[in-house]
């Protein structure tokens, strides 16, 4: 079971990132949300697939800017550190990565390597599954 | 005649969006003792739902919430 609370009042969310650099404006939400749910006690992770994981790779922090209408983005950088220091947890599946030709030392600190059995597993166990 | 709340910590959250207030009240709670009492104040419109929807999954009662010179002000207890 990856999911770590055995507290039946703890509920469990597990958000769904599939975008990634071509799609910046998409890559900010599913941290805040995490966040703001992580601030509320419950057990939070994040799975990146499809082009999630560039999200999560090195140097991509900084390079991602999330836009905002008539300038001054932010960079995403922001958003997962705000969601490492809550205590949300970021997953990656190894598919996932070779589709960018990436291994787990691309991935930043904190990152977490599961497989689709897991990621089902953990999907039947959640309170609330969340997909962008 | 309202009763005066003291509080036991202000967390002052003026101009912080969604969701800087909800983890900034979380992170105030855990300093508290059980019983001790938070006033946050907000002026992000976003923050009343929240603040309500919080309270409610966390267990930590929002004892008051009200609107003072634009502000958002609310009193939560820690449970």
């Amino acid at each position: 079971m990856l999911w770590k609370t055995d507290d039946p009042d703890t509920k469990k969310i597990l958000y769904v990132q599939t975008h990634g650099e071509k799609d910046p404006e998409r890559t900010a939400t599913p941290f805040f949300l995490a966040t703001a749910g992580a601030a509320m006690d419950n057990e939070v992770c994040i799975y990146f697939t499809m082009n999630g994981p560039q999200c999560v790779a090195k140097g991509n922090g900084d390079k991602i800017i999330v836009p905002k209408k008539g300038g001054g983005g932010k960079e995403l950088k922001y958003f997962i550190d705000q969601a490492l220091d809550i205590g949300v947890r970021l997953l990656v599946c190894q598919p996932s990565l070779d589709l960018h030709g990436y291994t787990m030392d691309d991935m930043i600190e904190g990152v977490e390597m599961i497989g689709g059995a897991a990621f089902n597993d953990m999907a039947v166990h959640a309170d609330a599954v969340i997909s962008f | 005649m309202i009763d005066v709340i003291k509080e036991d910590l202000v967390l002052d959250c003026s101009g912080m969006l969604c969701p800087m207030p909800v983890v900034k009240t979380s992170k105030a709670m855990k300093d508290l003792q059980s019983g001790q009492i938070l006033k946050m104040i907000a002026t992000d419109p976003g923050a009343p739902p929240d603040m309500e929807a919080w309270s409610r999954q966390t267990g930590n009662e929002l004892l008051r919430s009200m609107t003072e010179d634009g502000k958002f002000i609310f009193f939560l207890k820690k449970k």
